[in-house]
Order: C-alpha cells, then structure tokens, then sequence
C-alpha cells in the first residue's frame, strides 16, 4: 500500500547543499522544512563575503542568490535563526524540537538531509605565524572579504599592498596540529584571489608558496596555468616556517626556497594564510543529536564513502555538502541534490516495504548497485 | 674552448689534460678541458630502508621535502652554514646517493639538537633524530670518522650510565681534554658554562649525586640502548 502523504523531510543547514537539496525536495513534491540557525540563506561562503568562486569567477551572489531566491519564493517552509535542540528518532518517525526566539517548536519527520558544513580552521593556533599579531597577516576568508568589499589594504597602515604572499596548507595536512587531510581548495582558492588582485591590479606582486599544487581537474589550466602564464602570478617551492617582522613594517616570510636550497627571507607587505576546513560545531553538534557515526578526520561518516556518499550510519539520515569533507561549492550543490533523491526515494520506499521489515541498510546498497 | 661558468661546476668534476689528441690531430689548448656528467643513473633504496630501521631513523620516510626544518634550522640560518641542509640530506638519503651525501661528511654531525625542525616538521619527521640517523649511517660505512659529536654522543651516554645522573663538569673536562672545544665555538660553550653556573644548572661539588638502586635500573638501561642498536663503548 503506498501511503499518498508527501514525505515530511527537515533539511539542516542553509548553505549551498542544504539550498539545492530544498529545492530539489520541493520540486518532487516533498514537505521540506529549511532550518538555518543564521537569519540569512546562504551558508558561510554568504556569511563570510566570499567573492569571486572558481572556476568561472562568478562573483558569490551570481552562483547562490538563484538558489535562495528560488528557495525563498517556494512553498519550503524556512525557520532562519532557528536551531535544532533536540531529536528523537525511532519507529521511522523523526521528532525534531526547534528553539528559536519565538520559543520551542516541535515537529515530525520521515527522513533528515544534514548539511550543516564546515568552518574555516583558526590560525592562531599556528603560533608561529603571527596570526592575531601581525596586523598584515590575515588569513584566506579575511581576504576573501577584503577582495569583496572592492578594499585591498594594508590593515595596519590603510596603505595599498605593493607585494602580497600566500601560505598554502595551514592547518591542513600538518600532524603538528593533528590535521592529516588535505583542504582540496585551498590551492584552487588562493590562486583565484591572486588573480583577483593581478586582474585589478596588475603592479602588486603575487607570491604563494607551496608545497603542492593541487588544482585538480580544469582548476588546472583555468587558474593555475592562467595566473602563471598570463597574470605573473609568482609560485615558490617552500613552505613557510615562520613570519617575522622586517624593515618598515613589513613582514618578513621565513621558508626555505627548496629549488635554491637557500633561506628565503622576503620582505612582504601582507601575507596571506590559505587555512584548511574543519567539520562546523553545528555538523559535530547535530551528529551527535542524530546519533551518527564520525570518520576519523572529524566529519561524519558516509555509509560508503565510494558508492553511498549521501548516506549515513542512521538510515533515515542523509548528508550533503563539507559535512563529510572539504569539497567546493558545485560538489555541495551536487551533493544536495544527490541527498534530496535518496530522502525521497527512501520515505517512499519505507512506506511501501514497511510491513516486510527488511533492512534498509542492504535497501541502500541494493539500490545503490 | 674557455669555460665562463667555471665556478658553478664542482672541481672535482673538471678533467684538464695538458694535451689532447683528437684522431690524429692536436687539440689542446682547444679541448683538453673536460666535465664529468653529473647524470643522477641509480637508485639506491637500501639506503633510506637501513637508515628507516634504526630507532632514529624511523620517521624518514615521512617526509615530503617542503622545506620547513631548513627554512628554521639554527645551523642553517643563524650560524650560516649553508650546506647544513636538513631537508636536502634526508633527500640523499632517500635517494640513496651516496656520492652527494659524502660531500657533506664535514657538515653533517653539526647538528644543534635544537629540535625547532622537530617543532615545526607539518608530517612530524623527527627531524633531528634523522639527521643523527644519516650521520650514523654514514659513519657505519666508513665514510667518515667519529665526529666531535659523535663522541660528544658518547661521552655523555658514559656518563650518565654511571650514575644515572648527568655530571656536567665531568662531562665539560673530559670533553676538553679531548681537544674537541676547538670544534665548537669555544668562547659561546664557555659563556654558556658560565650562565648554568650562575643559574644552578651545572652541579659543583665533590659529592657525585647518583639515582637510586641505579645497578639493577642501568641493566635495563643497556639493554635497551643495546636492543636499538647503539654501540656501548
Ligand atoms: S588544497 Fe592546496 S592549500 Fe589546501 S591543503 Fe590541499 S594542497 Fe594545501
Ligand atoms: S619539515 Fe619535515 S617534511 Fe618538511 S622537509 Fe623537513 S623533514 Fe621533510
Ligand atoms: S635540531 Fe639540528 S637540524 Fe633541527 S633545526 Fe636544530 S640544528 Fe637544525
């Protein structure tokens, strides 16, 4: 017996994979509740003033603004400033409570799409590059913000920069301070703002340091060998050990030019630390509510990382976005879509095989094959 | 022909011949200058795997070359010795190329043990105790003698085992009998000396201050120094 009722399904996070799960959700007829614990849609690369995003150097509102708009003028219903705070999920049915400032609010579920994302890694755990001290070092989202608001300058001067550098990989693939993974677009991320700065302002010199480059894919020609060839972006094979100050208040960045075998000490006028990605305190906070499993990095575990990527431990839960690991922006609306099939396809499959009590583990891995 | 970049080729790589004959014919003057390939043709993995399976020597093969350790090493920056390149030796090492790394045989053992390399290493490459791995390496070979700091090493190994307490004055004295001050900066070592004296870090006296039930604690001691292979005098 197919139950008609539309599936009730509760998307948290409101970021790129939480929009285009909504959206999808509502388009196949489901009742979708949008919970954002921000008053704005959006997610962080909103929060926090992104500008242009790769590859085609959109500026940020031109790739998520039709997103929320369409969000916005559909039926989903949306509870902004709103958080959840507590679950119970059993019999297949998810009782959710909200808290806002209006109050507490309790509603039922069939299925839950998690897409609560990640933060941005906190350099002033990396001591020793002066993050927090140095007023011209600021790191990867600051700039961001800066390049956005159109206002590239010094911070402890007002002074416009004449040489910019950019460490790559703080806070990622460094057992010094437990983070083994690599951020996938940071890489791809500090080019983009190089370019920025080089398109504007062809006279600041642009140096990041680097490890590796990893700009997978078409990053690879579209930023990489773009800002190298035609924008002299400057890269150099050494990865910064400390930042010091120079002669008139510059900063003085401390590597090893390993291609020269010789210390590098280059004066700078700002510096720029490309820090990686760690699971949100609301994906940490909402697992545990769901009662999910967490992979060793921190980020909640897919059922199968290779073939059931938008499943979780918990089979009326699903995942999308950097819940599950540093991925850029398009990967999060993929994945949102990706997660809104599988909720839907899911409630309705339950509802019918509901009196057969099969597992709907072996369900997902059926399916997924 | 007259070479312009002379200096950036290593001597040893320059043949000069005082005549050369080319089918027949005298060439000097013209071509009896020659250069060595500098061709890198093999391999030599043993290497890295005999230094890996030292106790020192196990994070070798953690590292990626990012250049962090030398970017900070004291020696390397602050003393000015260029050629003391971590990252660069454990590349040799790696690699197996036992020609370069002989090159370094003067360089190598310099080593401050000021464990900042350590510090800052992001894949957590023990860096120093992998230096001190190489350099023993190198000395098991017979590519180089015992170095000051190798028998620095040794004399201080002796001397706690004595006791189970480290006797700095006893340390210092045998050490400069050894003539080995010469080799480090003697007037910073003395300062140095001068400032632990003040502070109460060095012991004076006559009584030798020993840990307590040290004979059975010392047994276990040498074993396992023994079991990770190092060499008691
Ligand atoms: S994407 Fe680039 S910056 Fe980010 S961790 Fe990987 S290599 Fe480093
Ligand atoms: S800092 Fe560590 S990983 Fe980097 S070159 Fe030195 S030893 Fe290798
Ligand atoms: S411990 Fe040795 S290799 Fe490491 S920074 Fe100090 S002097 Fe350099």
């Amino acid at each position: 017996m197919i139950c008609l009722a539309s599936p009730r399904i509760l998307v948290i996070g409101g970021g790129p994979a939480g929009l285009s799960a909504s959206i999808d959700l509502f388009e196949a007829g489901a009742d979708v509740v949008l919970v954002e614990k921000e008053d704005v849609l959006g997610g962080t690369p909103k929060k926090l003033h992104y500008s242009l995003i790769a590859p085609d150097l959109k500026p940020v509102e031109e790739v998520l603004d039709p997103l929320i708009r369409q969000v916005e003028s559909s039926a989903v219903t949306k509870k902004l400033g709103t958080v959840v705070s507590a679950i119970e999920n059993g019999n297949g049915h998810v009782n959710v409570t909200f808290t806002s400032n209006g109050g507490k609010e309790e509603a039922v579920f069939d299925a839950v799409i998690l897409a609560t994302g990640f933060t941005h890694w906190d350099p002033h755990k990396k001591y020793e590059y002066g993050y927090g001290v140095y007023p011209d070092v600021i790191d990867f989202k600051d700039f961001e913000k800066m390049l956005s608001d159109d206002n590239l300058a010094r911070p402890s001067n007002g002074k416009m920069p004449a040489r910019i550098g950019w460490l790559l990989c703080v806070g990622s693939r460094d057992r010094q301070v437990g983070k083994f993974y690599c951020c996938r677009v940071g890489c791809a991320v500090s080019i983009k703002q190089a370019m920025e700065v080089k398109k504007k302002h062809p006279e600041i010199d642009t140096y990041i340091y680097y490890m590796d480059i990893r700009t997978y894919g078409f990053w690879e020609d579209q930023l990489y060998w773009k800002a190298m060839e035609d924008l002299n972006v400057k890269f150099i094979r050494g990865r910064i050990g400390a930042i010091s100050k120079g002669d008139e208040g510059s900063l003085v960045a401390m590597a090893e030019d390993t291609i020269l075998q010789r210390p590098s000490e280059v004066p700078f006028d700002m510096l720029v630390l490309t820090t990686g990605m760690e699971a949100s305190q609301g994906t940490v906070e909402m697992a545990k509510l769901l009662g999910l499993e967490m992979e060793e990095h921190g980020f909640v575990r897919p059922l199968e990382a290779d073939s059931l990527p938008v499943h979780t431990t918990v089979e009326n839960v699903f995942v999308a976005g950097t819940a599950t690991g540093p991925k850029a922006i398009p990967d999060a609306i993929t994945e949102g879509s990706a997660a809104a099939i599988k909720a839907f396809n899911y409630v309705r499959r339950s509802r019918g095989k509901k009196a057969t009590g099969r597992s709907m583990k072996k369900d997902a891995r059926a399916y997924a094959e | 022909m007259p070479i312009h970049e002379k200096h950036l080729i290593e001597k040893q790589k320059i043949i000069q011949k005082d005549s050369a004959e080319l089918e027949g014919r005298d060439v000097s003057g013209q071509w009896n200058i020659f250069i060595q390939q500098r061709i890198l043709s093999q391999y030599h993995p043993s290497m890295a795997d005999e230094i890996a399976s030292t106790p020192d020597g196990r994070t070798i093969n953690r590292c990626w070359q990012c250049g962090t350790c030398t970017s900070g090493c004291c020696m390397h920056t602050d003393f000015g010795l260029r050629e003391f390149n971590p990252r660069y030796f454990i590349y040799l090492a790696k690699i197996g190329d036992e020609e370069e790394l002989k090159k370094y045989k003067d360089v190598i053992w310099r080593c401050l043990a000021c464990n900042k390399c350590v510090e800052r290493c992001p894949k957590d490459v023990r860096v120093e105790e992998v230096i001190h791995a190489i350099d023993g390496y190198m000395r098991k070979k017979g590519w180089m003698d015992d170095t000051p700091a190798s028998r620095w090493d040794d004399e201080y190994v002796g001397n706690v085992l004595k006791t189970g307490i480290l006797d700095e004055i006893m340390l210092l004295r045998n050490y400069i009998r050894d003539e080995e001050m010469k080799e480090f900066n003697a007037g910073y070592m003395m300062r140095m000396g001068m400032n632990m004296l003040k502070t109460g870090r060095l012991r004076t006296g006559p009584i030798r201050h020993r840990t307590k039930g040290w004979k059975k604690v010392r047994k276990v001691a040498e074993e396992i120094l023994e079991k990770d292979g190092y060499e008691l005098q």
